[in-house]
């Protein structure tokens, strides 16, 4: 999977990744943005998942996304999804990630 | 020759009366022969006394002439007293009894120079008196010119001779027909100086011999056959008495050598000649006719005979009357009172006489009474035998197609039971929603244990399925059950089989049977190549091998009991597992509902009017689901997951399913190889086989593993109404399959760990 990570504004992030977001992918894919805000110099309080690539989501990448979610959260940040292809709108919904997830 | 007892008697008894009649008539014959023999002894013996006496008088007369010639000869030696001479003469003729008269006469002047003639003749009178007659001395007699005088002395050639005149007629005196018997009279100086003279009245002899009729009429002849001329004869064809002096060529069948014949014909008669020869020269010729002398005896014969016929006849009769009244009667009236018993009428048999049929009566009436309350034993038994046989055949399924709403298979059976209640047996039934096992059976032996034991075999293994055993262990716990209930030693012979009816994933086991015969796309039918198992029922501890397969769509299985190849025909020689195959395959109809039949008839005419002597079973199963499948193998690490949904990809490419579908295996696939990979084995790796098939509406997917046992259906769904700072990171996974797929099932199949998902497929 490829992961492009950019900041933007202050304390912003932007991520947007390529294929499939699964087993093999997820971690790497959560630990890259974590790394990223870790790694950023300003507090990041809002991060943009570009999902425009994203070809596939799994339970597992759900899983990233909540907990990515649950940490900006606790942060007063904020997480915002763009570009979500149907499909994987439809496992947001299927979940109830729907249901607090910023979807544009 | 007879077959009936009646016959047979009457051919014996008939024998015995032909035997006897023959016997009888041998005797008669031979005793008529006897008698005919005896008869003609007798007659002549009685012919020779008569001949004899005949003689007799002869001789005496000629004796009496001998007398005369000595006394003639004293005469003229001493002293020609007439008177003493006379007196002695007429003396001697009170004597000579049989004889007319006789005398002396002297040749011409021989006793008185002037006297040319001189006899002295006496002759018996009418009143029997002996008186002189002086008239033959007179001139106009002139006994010397008479021809009994002339033909004696002319015969007389020495003294002591008699000689015989011809018959003649005395013209002098009596006018008596008669002959002369004559002796010479000689002188001293031997010369023939006169005769004396016997006459013989022709009459008096033709009485004598008159008197010899031994039957009514036969005839006699008199003559004298060196001078050939005829004395007495009354034969009733002839003019007898002008034929006295004649010639014997006026007999017509006389014969010389009469003497040596039995018999002759005259007026087509038969005559037995007894011919007896008298001492001077003359013979006597008795004629019996041959009937009048056999008559008698030929009556008595035939009265004998017929006396005899009649007691045989008689006999003949009793003897029947008797095997008819002691045996054929009773014989009759058991066969009738037999009749009547089996035709189930109440009747009881008594016979008072002979003892043995009593007996036998008795013996009778006692088995009707036996064998009316064993037939009522053996009618219950044979109800309750119909009742069990019904009960058994209605315990095999016999509607046809058992699953009607079931398109993935066909399946077919039939049972054509021997007469008795057999062991053959077929089953089928769904372990669960999509396993459905298949079975076929033969109980060792027949009769009553087989069919209880092939219930109780039928009984387990339907029961038994329903645990969730795995194929192998589902017959070994089977073969432990039927070991731990089987004290009679019976067994069974089976062949199952288990089709999952998504997949087409066949598992085979043969317990001993006949190896079932397969047809598959690329090939006919053909016999399996299945290692047998022992039969199930020998050992407690016994392990069975499993075969698995694959089964594509119209694939056929055909199984059967061996009563199918085993059929005998005529020659007694078996139906055959190569004559099956042929059968199988020259028949094309692809309902396999007509395939039983088919090979029904096909044995049939193999066998034709041999009785069937066992089942005939056979259980057709016709796989139709036209599933596509690929498995995935590999060890189950995170490792080898993107192997695992490239091939899962590459799956549905090929298939052209849909994104939103593929979206969705995609998810469900992920989760449940996760689990496998992180639950399942940790701390230890172990394998994962994936079953990935697509039928005709659907896609199913099959993840095994042999690691720990979990269900993760059982895991409690996460809440997803809760805010997100409240919810868990896991659990997301398996309820996200749950939604996902149109069904999911978890099986613990021996020690793997089977969980199935199956996703509609509806637009493709």
């Amino acid at each position: 999977m490829q992961i492009l990570i950019k900041n933007f504004g202050v304390n912003g992030l932007y991520v947007k990744a390529g294929g499939r977001l699964d087993l093999d992918s997820a971690v790497e894919y959560g630990t890259s943005i974590k790394d990223a805000i870790y790694d950023a110099q300003e507090d990041i309080k809002e991060v943009i998942l570009d999902f425009s690539e994203v070809t596939f989501i799994s339970s597992f990448g759900l899983k990233v996304i909540l907990e990515l979610y649950k940490e900006l959260k606790a942060s007063d940040g904020t997480l915002k999804l763009t570009k979500v292809p149907e499909q994987i709108q439809a496992s947001f919904k299927m979940v109830g990630f729907d249901k607090f997830l910023t979807i544009e | 020759m007879f077959n009936d007892i009646k016959r047979q008697m009457m051919a014996v008894v008939l024998s015995m009366f032909f035997a006897l009649s023959t016997v009888l008539c041998i005797y008669s014959y031979i005793f008529l022969k006897n008698t005919k023999a005896l008869l003609i002894d007798s007659y002549s013996h009685s012919i020779s006394v008569f001949a004899e006496s005949i003689n007799k008088d002869v001789l005496r007369i000629e004796n009496n002439s001998e007398d005369l010639a000595l006394m003639g000869s004293l005469f003229y030696k001493a002293g020609q007293d007439k008177t003493i001479a006379k007196s002695a003469i007429t003396k001697i003729f009170e004597n000579y009894e049989n004889s007319l008269g006789g005398g002396i006469w002297f040749e011409p002047y021989v006793v008185d120079k002037n006297q040319k003639r001189f006899c002295i003749y006496a002759y018996r009178n009418d009143q029997n008196k002996v008186v002189l007659d002086e008239n033959f001395n007179s001139e106009e007699y002139n006994y010397h010119n008479q021809s009994w005088y002339r033909q004696i002395i002319s015969a007389i050639t020495k003294e002591h001779n008699t000689a015989w005149s011809l018959p003649y007629k005395e013209n002098q005196g009596s006018e008596k027909l008669m002959i002369t018997a004559g002796t010479g009279i000689y002188s001293d100086d031997g010369k023939l100086i006169g005769i004396s003279t016997v006459d013989w009245e022709v009459n008096n002899i033709f009485l004598e011999i008159s008197k010899m009729k031994p039957t009514e009429n036969s005839f006699a002849l008199f003559a004298d056959k060196n001078r050939d001329y005829i004395l007495v004869s009354n034969d009733p064809y002839l003019n007898n008495r002008n034929l006295i002096g004649k010639s014997l060529s006026n007999v017509p069948w006389y014969r010389d050598n009469l003497k040596q014949v039995t018999y002759y014909k005259y007026h087509n008669k038969k005559f037995i000649p007894y011919v007896k020869n008298l001492d001077n020269g003359m013979f006597l010729i008795i004629n019996v006719p041959k009937m009048e002398l056999f008559r008698n005896a030929l009556i008595h014969v035939t009265i004998l005979s017929i006396i005899l016929m009649l007691i045989s006849t008689l006999i003949a009769y009793l003897l029947h009357y008797i095997l008819k009244k002691y045996i054929i009667r009773p014989i009759d009236k058991l066969m009738l009172i037999a009749d009547k018993i089996s035709k189930g009428e109440d009747v009881h048999i008594t016979i008072a006489k002979p003892e043995e049929f009593a007996e036998l009566a008795s013996t009778f009436d006692k088995m009707t009474y036996d064998i009316k309350s064993i037939t009522k034993e053996r009618e219950r038994i044979n109800s309750e035998l119909s009742i069990a046989k019904s009960i058994q055949a209605s315990s095999l399924p016999s509607v046809f197609p058992p699953f009607p709403d079931k398109k993935e298979f066909d399946i077919f059976a039939s049972m054509q039971p021997a007469k008795e209640v057999g062991g053959d047996f077929y089953d089928f039934c769904f372990i669960d929603d999509e396993n459905f096992m298949f079975l076929i059976a033969d109980v060792s032996g027949k009769g009553v244990p087989a069919a209880l034991f092939m219930m109780t075999c039928k009984t387990l293994m339907n029961n038994m399925s329903q645990i969730k055993y795995s194929p192998k262990e589902l017959i070994e716990a089977v073969n432990r059950k039927i070991c731990s209930t089987n004290k009679q030693g019976l067994f069974v012979t089976m062949f199952v089989g288990i089709v999952n009816i998504n997949t087409g994933k066949v598992t085979y086991i043969n317990c001993g049977h006949n190896q079932p015969l397969i047809k598959t796309k690329d090939s006919e039918y053909k016999y399996m190549d299945l290692d047998s198992n022992i039969v199930l029922g020998a050992f407690e501890d016994a392990e069975f091998k499993v075969y698995e397969s694959q089964l594509n769509a119209g694939d056929t299985i055909f199984t059967y009991t061996d009563g199918i190849t085993e059929a005998l025909n005529k020659e007694n020689e078996m139906y055959g597992e190569e004559r099956l195959k042929d059968c199988l395959n020259k028949f094309h109809d692809n309902d396999i509902n007509n395939i039983a039949k088919a090979v029904r008839e096909d044995i049939h005419n193999y066998t034709e009017n041999v009785p069937q002597s066992d089942d005939l079973t056979m259980l057709i199963f016709k796989y139709n689901n036209k599933t596509v499948k690929k498995i995935f193998k590999d060890m189950a690490i995170k490792e080898n997951y993107k192997s695992f949904y490239t091939w899962l990809h590459n799956n549905c490419q090929e298939w052209g399913l849909n994104d939103v579908l593929v979206n969705k295996l995609d998810m469900c696939c992920e989760e449940l190889y996760a689990n496998i990979t992180f639950y399942s084995y940790p701390p230890k790796v172990g394998m994962i086989e994936v079953l990935m098939c697509k039928s005709d509406k659907q896609i199913i997917l099959q993840f095994e593993d042999e690691g720990v046992p979990y269900n993760p259906l059982e895991k409690q769904d996460p809440d997803i109404t809760l805010p997100p700072e409240q919810r868990e990171l896991g659990g997301l996974g398996i309820f996200m399959v749950k939604e996902m797929a149109d069904d999911i099932k978890y099986q613990h199949v021996g020690n793997r760990n089977v969980l199935t998902i199956i996703f509609n497929n509806e637009d493709n």
